[in-house]
């Protein structure tokens, strides 16, 4: 996992965020760079939704 | 059912198909003066805010990070775009469409494929080098929303539908494959067998395309003949490099690989839809991504919802409405599917009316996809003038003999008023649906409906008073 997507993923463990939050809070990085760091989130399978479509770590991902 | 009318490809090859591509109809926006030029480079994160200020179409020429790429989106923002596009009148494009219903043309298949001068394939292939737009604020990742995804299935034969994509990884997408539709069926006979369904995605087609993916065939209608009645021409289809489908030869990008055999498991969404609502998660399969391939300068369509969604959807529910009133012996003159109801959920028609046929008429118009309000006039209303249609409903209806009201019928889960979150993953929505009969009911004298006129009226002229 890349350092872009340990950012993320380190966000996602203060709490959730929907998706174009976690853009917002890295929007001086390059959109394909962004892409490249979430699918390295989404093949780690740690993500989950709540109800309002927030993402959120998977209880065993929170290290 | 028999899969015999559908063809498996397309006629021998020839160079007798259509030369309506994506490209022809920017052109053609663009001559119109209905398509606006940004030169400016632009990041994929302002694409949909920066269309949805602009009363024209949008083609964004560079794009940042993304160099060979350009941009277009809003194509068919408005009526009048999507009357350009069907080369009609915006109150007669839903003629148009039913016409070419009527007239289908068989696709021919070609060597020659413009969407297939670039290739990736195995690890090579990338969605992320495709300028995957974020549309919405509460959408769940970036989407593609303009697509034609062809399918096939042993019996039934071949299926172009629309179905958005949700990046996941430069692999893999989420798709929303909750609605009923071919391809669902299709993917869920192949689940049964623990198999994936192998589909691939056309994007940067024509509109006749699109409209014809969007409608809702029977099971052994070929859309690509339909699409080829709209252009008055065969589609011309390349066969697609790593699976057994063919794809619009003049694509502008296509993605080819397999709806994985986990059922409706995914998350997918929120996607603003078209219903105007950001929607919500669902659960969905995943589109795997085996191979890539593209035009050298290939421009990527970004359709903006929820209004190309409307407008692409109105022609094609229209245009069923029609279909289903003539199957019931009832002679429509006009019919609307407003864009406040999305063009989808509501059909108005004005019909010639033989005693009886108001209540025909709304049978037949509430049996279409999931509309769920049906209103019929006489052929006397000008259904496109709201004032008329509320004179008619305000004069013409008695709501205790008027009204039909349906329960239980197939409903759509972009309507929040159906809880479809109730249902759980993969589960499918009923609806209420209503009909208003509008037309003079049976036993009134016409004469009591006989419109006042003013006294010399186109004898006097105003004009001569000055």
């Amino acid at each position: 996992m890349n350092s872009l997507a340990s950012s993320i993923l380190n966000a996602l463990k203060e709490q959730p965020y929907q998706f174009s939050e976690l853009v917002d809070l890295h929007r001086d990085v390059a959109w394909r760079d962004f892409l490249t760091a979430w699918g390295q989130l989404r093949a780690a399978a740690v993500l989950a939704r709540d109800e309002n479509g927030r993402y959120l770590l998977k209880t065993d991902a929170k290290g | 059912m028999s899969a015999e009318k559908k063809t498996n490809g397309g006629a021998a090859n020839a160079d007798v198909g259509t030369k309506q591509s994506f490209r022809d109809f920017l052109a053609t926006l663009d001559h119109a003066g209905e398509l606006r030029r940004i030169a400016k480079p632009v990041d994929p994160r302002a694409f949909s805010t920066l269309i949805a200020q602009s009363p024209q179409a949008v083609m964004f020429d560079h794009v940042e990070g993304y160099p060979e790429w350009r941009v277009a989106g809003g194509l068919v923002s408005t009526r009048k775009r999507l009357a350009i596009a069907m080369g009609s009148t915006q109150n007669d494009v839903a003629m148009r469409f039913e016409e070419a219903l009527r007239r289908p043309i068989e696709p021919i298949m070609t060597n020659e494929a413009p969407c297939q001068e670039v290739v990736y394939e195995g690890d090579t292939v990338d969605l992320t080098t495709i300028p995957y737009p974020l549309m919405h604020k509460l959408d769940g990742g970036p989407y593609i929303s303009a697509t034609c995804v062809v399918s096939k299935d042993p019996e039934f034969g071949r299926n172009v539908g629309s179905y958005r994509l949700m990046y996941r990884t430069p692999t893999e997408t989420g798709i929303d494959l909750v609605s009923p539709s071919d391809m669902r069926l299709y993917y869920q006979r192949q689940l049964d067998r623990k198999r994936p369904l192998e589909i691939a995605v056309a994007v940067g087609v024509h509109p006749f395309e699109m409209l014809a993916a969007s409608y809702k065939a029977p099971i052994n209608t070929d859309e690509y003949a339909i699409a080829g009645g709209l252009h008055g021409a065969p589609v011309r289809l390349a066969k697609c490099r790593t699976v057994d489908l063919e794809v619009p030869a003049d694509a502008e990008l296509v993605l080819e690989g397999e709806l994985l055999p986990i059922g409706w498991s995914a998350d997918e969404g929120p996607f603003g839809e078209f219903s105007q609502i950001s929607g919500d998660v669902k659960w969905n399969p995943i589109f795997r991504v085996k191979c890539i391939t593209r035009r050298k300068d290939p421009i990527f369509y970004l359709l903006q919802m929820p209004w190309e969604n409307d407008w692409l959807c109105a022609p094609v529910v229209e245009a069923a409405g029609l279909q289903a009133l003539r199957n019931a012996s009832v002679q429509p003159v006009a019919i609307r599917a407003p864009v406040g109801s999305c063009g989808y959920w509501t059909l108005i028609a004005s019909i010639k009316k033989r005693p009886g046929e108001g209540k025909n008429a709304l049978l037949a118009l509430l049996s279409v996809a999931e509309v769920k309000l049906a209103i019929v006039t006489d052929d006397d209303i000008n259904i496109h003038d709201p004032d008329q249609l509320d004179w008619a409903m305000t004069f013409r209806v008695q709501a205790d003999k008027d009204v039909i009201i349906v329960s239980g019928a197939r409903g759509k889960h972009v309507d929040p008023s159906i809880r479809a979150w109730e249902l759980g993953k993969g589960g499918l929505p009923t609806t209420a649906k209503l009909g208003i009969d509008a037309t003079i009911p049976e036993g009134i004298p016409k004469k009591f409906y006989t419109r006042l006129e003013y006294y010399d009226f186109g004898g006097t002229k105003l004009g001569d008073y000055k």
